[in-house]
């Protein structure tokens, strides 16, 4: 039986091709998805290990009340938890210790260097040609290196680190793609404007950065880069402790080390020490789970691959087993048993998933070779492992041969049971009703469309239900469950609403061609389920695309009419690297001539509400309200004058603040804010401390060597005396910033909410004016974060523009947008993210070809004598293929239409949960929507073509003498 | 196009005036395989089909009557020879010409029925007009619905009729087009007897009320009485061409299989060989 069996699958191997190709296909995106994510995380870790290469990192002991990103000046900060928990930011943060701290650590025992990192993102690199560096969107950063701040993972391997604010060393890579040598001047811009700098030196890292570039700068040049940034002075998060500055210490003498500092530590620091292999760990998890909505993506064109090709396989083996029914019979009265027909067609199958997994593995090795390929063309070199490994390639094979077996078995249940008597006869028994699926389906579709509808609620509606732990639950739950409802139910209702979907499509063909139109459309309902399965394979596809479709081009048309009913102004500008305008950018622009009028928005860093609740907050002039946002108050009930409001120091809340706080109108809320300052006569008392201990010290190892001299031992004293000189040397090598003491003074502030207003992207953020701002910050936290700006009246707008471009062009990170290019920006955005998904649709379309090609081959030898027939009574070889074209097209745009209505629903019920989140428009796309369906129409004439000619070739007698 | 019959046509068959042939074969043969295997289907085979009339070809199992019948029909290529319908030469047509021969000179009738299952009886029996985008006289099919008998089944599928039914449809639908020639293949091989005889009283009554030709292959005795005429076919060659023969005078033919014809048929197929 064996043997059968194998030499049945040598002889049909031509009728397996397009099993395999599809096996081939899934498995590919099987093994792929999971070797890109080994990938990813492969060097995720590897850059971790390089970029935090500490033994022990010592941190702030207790954790922090985090469940809402603080720090991050995300918009999403106060969006009820959604947008977080779909991120899956899940890390922990700590409270922030001294960086003093460092000399404390680098005295104990076992300890070679301790020092805190500052990294500073935001940067820009010119390069030699004068233009500022970027390389696909990959950051580049600040990372303070130099004695007292060792990097071990680098190896300098030119000049010296930066020793002064004017000097950096680069990577060698960074080198390479900037065109600079050591010895260069260029300009790096930081966050407080470009300044001129040289390149005093050269280094590798041990790990390649994903494209990013690092700039190795002075250790207190990134310290108080740091601070400015985050407005926080003389704090950070970590400080790093080498054991070791040659070799990296391995888990155990890590777990020894954190001991022993642990136990050094002293209580009043609310430090705590931990291994580096588990901060890294930490990070490295935290990373890869922002990275993790890649593989489930991936995977779902993979399951639609696997299940197109899992009946395309049903197809092949029905057809095969259709044809070898005699033999089989044969084999029956022969007395082989039912299990061992059974078994040479699971043979086959066995055979046909080998070679298609195989195939698959190959092929999914390939693709992930040929994206780092790629990416590293394009300047994002990746070191990171992209071989699949041993696990990868079991779960492709074993996905594979399942999908095959699962797809052979029920024609070989077929031909293992049917009597031999039967089996000489092959009859086709008729289709079970599909009444079952289509109430099971309804109702799956029905309990879809209640979730849509809850979480329209959930959204909507204050409290929806009496129970708290619903009203809190997060909308992507109920979203996603109902999209998952909606989509398997409408595949299960498929086979019932093929026949409604007959007598609606066939019409237009049934009447354009009289004959072959209602031919093909009455074919469709011959078999239903083998119709809908067909049809299935573009319904996801192109439900996932149309409802993203839907969802982008809402996000752009909300976009554009903010601009266009909403934004009088005409030029927005922005830093491109880091977010913030200094004010030096600001005055150069404000005194181009031409311009109006300009409004800085500028963010107050630091301030919470109540108690902890952060916030944020924006300071601008009244002027913001009257001359470049209309404030919208919504229309039902007054919510104050924002004008007004900002005018006399009032707080003007965005809609979503209120409904979060629950505060209202003209209620007085409490505003507070953290001020970090430095404390002068504390400093200057420290400083002198210092130097007294200094002085202490040195003289008592002067009075040392003094009576070693007068021992007489020469020798002795001489160490003695050279010491002291050292202690001289190392105390004029501490950094004075070390010294300086910091003051936290808290900021409390009654302030009367004046105005509620609901413009779209103001909903999230709260207003002061700049004086409140001001009265509430320091300088350091108060930072510009756009200019907003009118053109004189009369002027014209191109050569304004042309003149703000030449103000800022030497700050070389300014943007200066105007009306349509700030309405572009996002439109760019959002169009490169639509070709990823097009790309996608493209191969869920050659998938479902496949699928519509088999189907049709299945349909066409199941029908060899009603074709013949047809030819015998005169229909023209034109006439067949158009009838199979037809029924391919049907089955197609059958599919499609499924799509389309299905992705539009999801589309607009995403669109309107996340209306608050600034998708204030609900745009469909109908021209795409068309093309896909044109397209729909064309795949399924091509996809007829292989099954036409198959059907023409067989001579008309054989078709109808087949006795 | 007609071409005047050669004078070399040796054939044991009848000479009948050109006007009232409706298809003809010249010296036909066929073929079937290589060297050893080599297996001569039809032998030289010269016969003319007279228009009006029903002819009934006989034979046994792999006599080459249905392989006669399928290159007659241009269903299948001859090897060699000629094949006329209408003075139109069939053996030497392209895809193209066969299509439009199918539809206006020939009509066909199965064993197996061949209904299109998704359509019901009267779109059955007019589905070839419409492949022709031919118009449909109203009168005509009235007629031969009625002949049929179908009037009360016409809108029924296929699958919710009787064989018998199915075959009356399948008569109609060759009817329908009022070929040149219908060529029917066992039109009773699936039937019962009562059917098989109101079948064959159908086709009796088209040939004629309605002058209609047709050219049946059958191995039934009693089918092959309905006819004007009997070929019977042994080994490749006609043995046989009876003239308005009873049911008796068949039975007789195929209740001697010792007779000499047989034997001289056998041996000259071997001979072939």
């Amino acid at each position: 039986m064996i043997r059968i069996g194998l030499r049945d699958a040598r002889a049909h191997m031509g009728r397996f091709i397009m099993s395999i190709i599809a096996i081939m296909l899934g498995v590919s995106f099987v093994v792929g998805s999971f070797c890109f994510r080994d990938m990813l995380n492969n060097q995720v870790s590897q850059m971790m290990a390089t970029n935090a290469d500490a033994d022990v990192y010592v941190r702030g002991a207790t954790e922090q009340h985090n469940d809402k990103s603080i720090g991050t000046d995300s918009s999403s900060s106060s969006d009820s938890g959604a947008s977080s928990s779909l991120t899956g930011n899940t890390s922990t943060t700590y409270n922030s210790i001294n960086p003093n701290l460092a000399q404390t650590l680098s005295k104990i025992p076992g300890v070679a260097a301790a020092s805190p990192s500052y990294m500073v993102s935001g940067l820009v690199l010119v390069g030699a040609n004068g233009n500022a560096r970027s390389s696909m969107g990959a950051p580049t950063l600040g990372i303070g290196v130099g004695p007292g701040n060792e990097w071990r993972s680098s190896t300098l391997t030119k000049g010296h680190w930066a020793e002064a604010d004017n000097q950096i060393a680069l990577t060698n890579e960074a080198l390479d793609k900037s065109g600079l040598t050591v010895g260069d001047e260029t300009t790096v811009v930081f966050g407080d404007g470009p300044h001129k700098v040289k390149v005093v030196g050269a280094f590798n890292t041990a790990s390649s950065q994903a494209g990013a570039t690092i700039i190795a700068i002075d250790p207190a040049l990134a310290k108080s880069l740091s601070e400015q940034s985050t407005g926080k002075s003389n704090e950070v998060s970590q400080i790093g402790v080498y054991g070791s500055k040659t070799t990296p210490l391995d888990e155990q003498q890590q777990q020894q080390l954190a001991d022993r500092i642990n136990r050094d530590l002293p209580k009043s620091a609310d430090a705590h020490a931990v291994t580096g292999d588990s901060v890294r760990d930490e990070t490295t998890k935290s990373v890869q789970d922002q990275m993790g909505f890649v593989q489930p993506l991936i995977l779902i064109f993979a399951i639609i691959a696997l299940f197109v090709g899992s009946f395309i396989i049903a197809n092949t083996f029905s057809m095969i087993v259709h044809d070898s029914m005699r033999g089989y019979a044969l084999l029956r009265s022969v007395g082989a048993s039912p299990l061992q027909i059974f078994m040479t067609v699971i043979i086959q199958a066995l055979v046909l998933g080998l070679v298609g997994s195989v195939l698959g593995i190959a092929l999914g090795w390939g693709m992930v070779r040929l994206i780092v390929a790629g990416l590293n063309a394009a300047g994002m070199p990746l070191t990171g492992a992209v071989d699949p490994s041993l696990t990868d390639m079991i779960v492709g094979l074993v996905v594979g041969l399942v999908v095959t077996i699962v797809g052979a078995a029920w024609p070989a249940r077929t031909a293992a049971l049917a009597p031999p008597i039967q089996a000489m006869n092959a009859t086709v028994n008729p289709e079970k009703p599909v009444r079952a699926r289509a109430i099971i389906g309804a109702v799956m579709t029905v309990l879809g469309a209640c979730c849509w509808a809850f979480t329209w609620r959930l959204v909507n509606v204050d409290d929806p239900t009496p129970w708290k732990a619903v009203n809190d639950m997060t909308v992507g739950w109920p979203l996603g469950v109902g999209a998952a409802l909606v989509v398997l139910g409408v595949i299960v209702m498929a086979p019932a609403l093929v026949s409604p979907a007959q007598a609606v499509l066939g019409w237009i063909p049934s009447h354009l061609f009289p004959v072959t139109g209602r031919l093909a459309t009455r074919n469709i309902s011959r078999a239903k389920r083998r119709t809908a399965n067909t049809a299935t394979a573009l319904f996801v596809g192109v439900a996932i695309v149309g409802c993203l479709a839907v969802v982008a081009s809402s996000a752009k048309a909300s976009v554009n009419s903010l601009v266009d009913t909403g934004f009088k102004g005409d030029f927005v500008a922005m830093n491109a690297a880091n977010g913030q305008l200094t004010d030096e950018q600001v005055k150069a622009m404000e005194d181009v001539k031409g311009i109006d009028t300009a409004v800085p928005v500028s963010a107050v860093m630091g301030v919470t509400y109540n108690d902890s609740d952060p916030s944020l907050v924006m300071a601008s002039d009244p002027s913001l309200f009257t001359k470049i946002f209309s404030p919208d108050t919504g229309d039902d009930e007054q919510q104050g004058d924002p004008v007004a409001a900002l005018r006399d120091g009032d707080l003007v809340i965005g809609a979503q603040v209120a409904k979060n706080q629950d505060w209202k109108l003209g209620q007085t809320v409490t505003v507070r804010a953290k001020q970090v300052t430095v404390d002068e006569q504390a400093t200057r008392q420290a400083q002198a401390q210092y130097q007294q201990h200094v002085q202490d010290q040195i003289m008592q190892v002067q009075q040392e060597a003094q009576r070693l001299a007068a021992q007489g031992d020469l020798q002795q004293a001489q160490a003695k005396a050279e010491e002291a000189q050292k202690i001289a040397e190392d105390a004029k090598h501490v950094d004075p910033m070390t010294l300086v003491k910091t003051r936290t003074d808290t900021v409390t502030k009654k302030l009367k909410i004046g105005a509620i207003i609901t413009n779209s992207i103001y909903r999230t953020m709260a207003f002061v004016n700049n004086k409140v701002a001001d009265e509430l910050g320091t300088p350091q936290t108060h930072m510009t974060m756009v200019l907003y700006m009118i053109a004189d009246k009369g002027a014209d707008v191109a050569s304004v523009q042309r003149k703000l471009q030449d103000a800022v062009k030497p700050y070389y990170v300014v943007n200066i947008m105007n009306r349509d290019e700030f309405k572009s920006t996002m439109a760019t955005m959002i169009n490169s993210i639509l070709i990823i998904l097009y790309a996608l649709l493209a191969l869920s379309i050659v998938i479902a070809i496949f699928g519509i090609v088999n189907t049709l081959a299945l349909s066409v030898a199941e029908r060899t004598k009603e074709i013949g027939l047809l030819r015998a009574i005169g229909t023209s070889n034109g006439q067949v293929r158009g009838m199979l074209g037809i029924e391919a097209a049907i089955i197609s745009v059958f599919g499609t239409l499924l799509g389309i209505i299905v992705g539009i629903s999801a589309g607009m019920v995403i669109r309107s949960t996340y209306a608050n989140n600034g998708l204030t428009q609900l745009a469909i796309p109908w021209g795409e929507l068309g093309v896909f369906l044109v397209l729909s129409i064309v795949v399924g004439l091509v996809a007829s073509i292989s099954p036409a000619h198959h059907a023409l070739k067989q001579p008309v007698l054989d078709a109808v003498a087949s006795e | 196009m007609a071409t005047p019959i050669s004078a070399s046509t040796a054939s044991p068959t009848r000479t009948i005036p050109d006007d009232q042939i409706v298809a003809r074969a010249v010296d036909l043969c066929k073929t079937y395989g290589q060297g050893d295997s080599r297996v001569v289907a039809l032998d030289h085979i010269n016969v003319e089909f007279q228009r009006g009339h029903m002819t009934a070809i006989m034979g046994p199992s792999g006599s080459g009557k249905s392989t006669l019948m399928h290159c007659m029909a241009g269903l299948d290529q001859p090897t060699g020879g000629q094949v006329f319908v209408e003075g139109l030469e069939v053996s030497s047509m392209n895809q193209r010409q066969l299509t439009q021969l199918r539809r206006k000179e020939i009509g066909f009738i199965f064993q197996s029925f061949n209904l299109v299952p998704t359509l019901n009886a009267e779109e059955n029996i007019v589905l070839p007009l419409q492949i022709a985008h031919r118009p449909i006289d109203k009168d005509w099919f009235n007629t031969v619905v009625r002949v049929v008998g179908l009037e009360q089944r016409l809108r029924h599928r296929p699958s919710q009729l009787s064989g018998g039914q199915q075959q009356r449809v399948a008569c109609a639908r060759a009817m329908m087009e009022r070929p040149s020639v219908i060529f029917a293949d066992e039109p009773t091989g699936n039937l019962d007897s009562r059917s098989s005889r109101e079948v064959l009283g159908f086709l009796r009554q088209s040939v004629e009320e309605f002058g209609q030709s047709i050219v049946m292959v059958t191995h039934d005795p009693r089918a092959a009485s309905f006819a004007d005429r009997v070929l019977v076919l042994a080994d490749g060659s006609i043995t046989m061409d009876m003239d308005h023969p009873s049911y008796d005078d068949i039975l007789e033919v195929f209740a001697n299989p010792d007779d000499d014809q047989f034997d001289t048929a056998t041996a000259n197929g071997e001979v072939a060989l």
